[in-house]
């Protein structure tokens, strides 16, 4: 589904002419609850890798742009990190020209690009559009921003414990701006009907952000916020 | 097991008492109690007993008296060891710190005895709860105490302690007090575990149970020795009852709720000032707060610093305090919600009151038995009671009581994630073979019929063999040789896990709920959780409407008379005990009897009274409520399952209402198993609710309800319910506690301490990983056994099941365009829970279709 001009919604990513966009991948978050104690078993990249093969049996790209939070923890590369951050830029690569974005979490992410000659960047602008992670407002923004870092997923009255994951698509001043949700696939994201926003970019008033949730590789519009709360 | 008929005599005793103990017993007593005669000589030969009897039956010092002997007569004659020689395991921390005292002062009495004799005893007890620091459990490695007073807990973790196992290699006796109160949650479950640890060090250990009246008896001495031999002595105390049901208005039904409860209060206040102390039970911490709030308002003169407030979610110092001050003699009054019902010396208490259905006997003649503690006084309760169905449960709770019919307890067993805790604590303090562990769990009543596959599959999980061998390092906490079938210790942390996470007790916490600074009761932080701006909840019998939360408070408005839109919240209500609802529903049909047989309303009066011992003016309102139910459709008793059929044209919903009158437990159980059957049917959410008395299904569309409860065979309930439960948070709270106790999620973990809502994400994200290893990873089979057995009651469920099938209870179906009188109250209380029966993606396609229509008309209007 195009839900702005050239930007197309495929599966949890977004398909801007010729590059692929994924949100906040998380890599690292079941070793991090490990060492909180919880003793978790590990699905986390056969689940992405599980997304990702339904986005590429579809589609073809020249770039891959992931947009921030690659990894989890902040100020270190945990053991899964190193291991599957790895896996998961091989398995990109052989896809399109990989292209990584700085998160929040990804205070150290230079060593492990470096092992497979990637850069880190803070945005990437192409045309109109500016991918950013988003938990920062930076100077000189394009008409359109795509942002990840929120997690954004929704809710419904009648089950209120039932999330869905979702994009947000409205009005950064006087620019367009479209919200992604992660591919963490552990967690669902943080219920934008109940919460507080993270992101500078998010700020204002949502009632009029249009929702689209994505479930079972179908995608609904939901019409604007104003209209669920 | 073996009931003792009859005591020993005065002379029997007097001659193993050592001098000194008898010198001090008869400076201190006149003669013997009836316990004592009972209970010394069995403790005294080290045989196993069970002892049972009232409160203030003197049942603790009958089990220490022939300790104390034992231990005069070996130091006396110089053969005193240093070596714990009793263990006396109670379930409150503040109770140990009371016995300890109430131990220690005849203990120092005596050695004055001895030291007139010329004579000095070095007998010592110790103390060991969690607050124990290391310097005096340092102290008790180098000089053991001869007795040991403990919690569950604590004796876990010294079993699991390397050092202190060494003390524990010959104890004589071991006391579990309260162990009514144990018997029946997974404290006693894994305390049952303790117990064959501890008997596998000392062998000849005589296990002593001290319990409140309880039934079943036989059970609980099976929970306290296993296949063992057992004695039961069942003390019947000839104490005077003073037991009365009160209602604050003479006509329950015709009055406004703004009479009622200042009616109420004067009532309260009466009582109160008619007596020197007064206990209150109000069932719940919010109820708590708020009688004590109105008393202080609407008496200033009478309650100031004579009256407190008690209850689970207020500090220990506060609790500590009111407890003092209690025994003291300092307080008129004090208003608990459940938790003075233990055994605590709480001081002298002349009446008891409770506010509301203490909605079971044993725990009804456990509060009244706080009040005239000493032997012969006559015990005072007093049920007062706010609604008519409250009236009538009341009666037939007092009728019981007095009767002294008992119901009874429910036992957990099998539990997989107490299990996982045991085994874990037997694998960090020693190697074991598989089978050698195995028949030892077995030998604790909670295990007994444990399958060997269960105990592999929990040996596996604690293994880590649920992860990939590369991974499985992460996760093993202890060592299983599949091929030798031995079991022991893995990871340095290990024993230091074990330590810092022991327990069975979830970790809860409450939000406060506020109307700007006025604190008007508490939630759970997991209700919390759910609600969203303006929604309606209902808090201690108001509704109010939700604003927003910051950090552990939650703003609200009042919401008078608005319906709730989100379930109640019931996670402090006591359920009703299934024996006594059915004598309730057995009352029931033998009032129809009376209005069948065109009885004359003198004689139904007559008959209620005799039957009840109620007041005229009581039995006169339990008339006319029953005699409005039978005029306007029909009576549900226990023979008959009325099944009530009505639309509210207002809302355009229709309900069927059940009148199961079995209690929560069960009910929570029929309602599932008949909404899960409906919305096989019609694959739509279904909502229901709850009550002791009934429930009810509501839905837009029509019910077929009757139809779907004949669909539910006895034998396939437990699967149905399986599926029923499965999306439900209840299970996912459940999974987390579970998972908590099974060390799936550490609450310590290298020095940080994780917070309550940190365990509940973790526990969601971790339930979902789970059911991708398998729908029955042994943790999750535990959880929905937990809910199904001892939250919910499918045994008796099916047993109602069963007896509609027998065609021994009859199916009655009627349409009414109103509520009848007993469905109103249901009714009216608003729903408890909405059935998922719909699959995730069929409810967000047609919450999408919902949103595209609003916005279809939107763009028609404009």
């Amino acid at each position: 589904m195009e839900i702005h001009k050239d930007i197309e919604i495929v599966g949890l990513g977004l398909k801007f002419k010729d590059n692929l966009i994924i949100g906040d991948l998380q890599i690292g978050y079941e070793e991090s609850l490990n060492k909180q104690g919880l003793m978790i078993p590990r699905f986390q990249l056969k689940d992405i890798m599980k997304e990702l093969e339904k986005i590429f049996s579809k589609y073809k790209f020249k770039r891959i742009i992931l947009n921030g939070d690659i990894k989890h923890e902040f100020g270190r590369i945990s053991d899964q990190e190193w291991k599957d951050t790895l896996k998961i830029i091989d398995y990109l690569q052989q896809h399109g020209e990989v292209i990584l974005i700085k998160g929040n979490h990804d205070t150290i992410l230079e060593p492990i690009a470096k092992k497979r000659n990637l850069k880190t960047i803070e945005y990437y602008k192409e045309g109109d559009v500016i991918i950013l992670h988003g938990h920062k407002i930076i100077p000189d923004l394009s008409k359109i921003i795509i942002i990840g870092h929120e997690h954004p997923a929704v809710s419904f009255k009648e089950r209120p414990s039932e999330k869905f994951k979702c994009f947000l698509k409205g009005k950064y001043e006087k620019s367009t701006l479209i919200v992604m949700p992660s591919l963490n696939m552990l967690t669902v994201g943080t219920d934008i009907t109940q919460a507080n926003f993270l992101s500078p970019f998010l700020s204002g008033n949502l009632n009029n952000f249009e929702i689209y949730v994505v479930e079972e590789n179908k995608i609904y519009n939901f019409g604007k916020l104003k209209n669920l709360i | 097991m073996e009931y003792l008929t009859k005591p020993y005599l005065e002379e029997e005793l007097k001659e193993i008492l050592h001098p000194f103990v008898k010198e001090w017993f008869f400076n201190t007593y006149k003669s013997f109690s009836k316990t004592q005669l009972y209970g010394v000589m069995e403790v005294h030969l080290k045989n196993n007993i069970l002892i049972s009897a009232a409160t203030g039956g003197t049942k603790t010092l009958t089990a220490f008296l022939s300790i104390i002997n034992e231990l005069v007569t070996l130091a006396d004659q110089g053969k005193l060891k240093n070596q714990v020689y009793s263990i006396y395991i109670s379930p409150l921390k503040a109770l140990s710190n009371d016995i300890s005292v109430n131990l220690e002062r005849p203990l120092k009495e005596i050695k004055e005895i001895a030291k007139k004799h010329g004579k000095e005893l070095d007998i010592r007890v110790g103390l060991r709860t969690g607050d124990t620091t290391p310097t005096e459990k340092q102290k008790m490695l180098k000089k053991p105490p001869h007795i040991l007073v403990t919690t569950p807990e604590s004796l876990a973790l010294m079993l699991a302690s390397f050092k202190f196992v060494e003390l524990l290699k010959d104890v004589n006796w071991l006391i579990i007090d309260e162990i009514h109160s144990l018997a029946e949650n997974k404290r006693g479950v894994h305390l049952s575990l303790s117990m064959e640890r501890l008997q596998n060090l000392s062998p000849y250990l005589a296990r002593v149970g001290l319990s409140a009246t309880v039934a079943p008896i036989e059970e609980v001495a099976k929970f306290l020795v296993g296949e063992r031999e057992c004695k039961i002595a069942q003390v019947d105390l000839v104490k005077k009852f003073d037991l009365k049901v009160i209602s604050p208005v003479e006509d329950l039904m015709n009055i406004t709720e703004e009479k009622l409860q200042h009616e109420l209060y004067s009532l309260i206040d009466k009582l109160i000032q008619e007596h020197k102390t007064t206990l209150i039970f109000t069932n719940t911490r919010a109820g708590t707060e708020r009688v004590v709030h109105h008393l202080k308002e609407k008496f200033p003169k009478n309650y100031t610093e004579n009256i407190g407030a008690h209850h689970g979610s207020l500090s220990k110092k506060h609790r500590l305090e009111i407890e003092n001050n209690l025994r003291a003699g300092k307080l008129k009054a004090v208003v608990c919600s459940t938790s003075l019902e233990l055994g605590i010396d709480i001081g002298y208490i002349d009446l008891v009151m409770c506010l509301g259905s203490p909605k079971s006997v044993a725990r009804f003649l456990q509060r009244a038995g706080r009040s005239g503690h000493s032997l012969h006084e006559t015990v005072k309760g007093k049920l007062i009671v706010l609604d008519r169905d409250d009236l009538i449960e009341c009666s037939v709770l007092l009728k019981n009581a007095i009767e002294k019919k008992i119901d009874k307890i429910h036992i957990p067993t099998n539990c997989l994630d107490v299990l996982a805790q045991q085994i874990h604590g037997m694998a960090v303090s020693d190697m074991w073979k598989e089978e050698d562990m195995f028949n030892l769990i077995k030998k604790s009543y909670c295990y007994k019929y444990l399958k060997k596959e269960d105990f592999i599959e929990v040996v596996h999980y604690l293994a880590g063999h649920f992860a990939s061998l590369e991974e499985r390092y992460i996760y093993a906490k202890i060592w299983y040789d599949e091929e030798n079938h031995t079991i022991g210790k893995k990871g340095r942390l290990s024993r230091v896990i074990h330590m810092t996470n022991i327990g069975t007790i979830p970790d809860e916490t409450s939000v406060k709920v506020k109307i700007g600074e006025v604190v008007i009761g508490t939630i759970d932080e997991a209700f919390l959780e759910k609600l969203k701006p303006r929604d309606i909840f209902v808090l201690g019998g108001s509704t109010y409407e939700f604003r927003f939360a910051r950090g552990m408070t939650a703003q609200v408005i009042p919401a008078i008379g608005k319906k709730p839109t989100v379930p109640s919240w019931y996670s402090e209500m006591l359920p009703l005990s299934f024996d006594l609802a059915k004598e309730i529903g057995r009352f029931r049909r033998l009032i129809e009897d009376h209005f069948v047989n065109k009885a004359t309303k003198k004689d139904i009066l007559k008959f209620i009274n005799n039957h009840l011992y109620v007041e005229d003016k009581a039995a006169n309102a339990i008339y006319e409520y029953m005699r409005e139910q039978y005029l306007y459709a029909m009576m549900p008793t226990d023979k008959r399952l009325l099944v009530e059929y009505y639309k509210d044209e207002n809302e355009n919903k229709n309900y069927v209402v059940f009148h199961s009158l079995y209690g929560r437990r069960v009910n929570d159980v029929l309602s599932r198993a008949v909404g899960f059957a409906i919305s096989k049917l019609q694959k739509r959410d279904v909502e229901i609710g709850i009550s002791d008395n009934g429930f009810y299904i509501a839905s837009p569309n029509t019910i077929q309800a009757t139809r779907a409860l004949s669909l539910i065979k006895p034998e396939e309930l437990r699967q149905i319910m399986d599926k029923a439960i499965d999306k439900t948070e209840v299970l996912k709270r459940r999974f987390r506690h579970c998972a908590t106790r099974s060390l799936m999620i550490l609450r310590q973990y290298k020095g940080n301490t994780k917070r309550v809502g940190r365990q509940q994400v973790s526990s969601m994200i971790l339930l979902k990983a789970v059911r991708k290893l398998s729908e029955n990873f042994c943790i999750l089979k535990e959880a929905r056994r937990e809910v199904l057995e001892d939250l919910m009651d499918i045994e008796n469920a099916t047993k109602i099941i069963q007896e509609i099938k027998d065609g021994k209870l009859k199916v009655e179906q009627i349409n009414t365009t109103l509520p009848t009188p007993f469905a109103f109250n249901l009714v009216l209380q608003g729903y408890t829970d909405i059935m998922k029966m719909e699959e995730r993606i069929e409810f967000l396609k047609r919450m999408h279709n919902m949103v595209l229509a609003k916005i279809g008309k939107e763009h028609k209007i404009k």
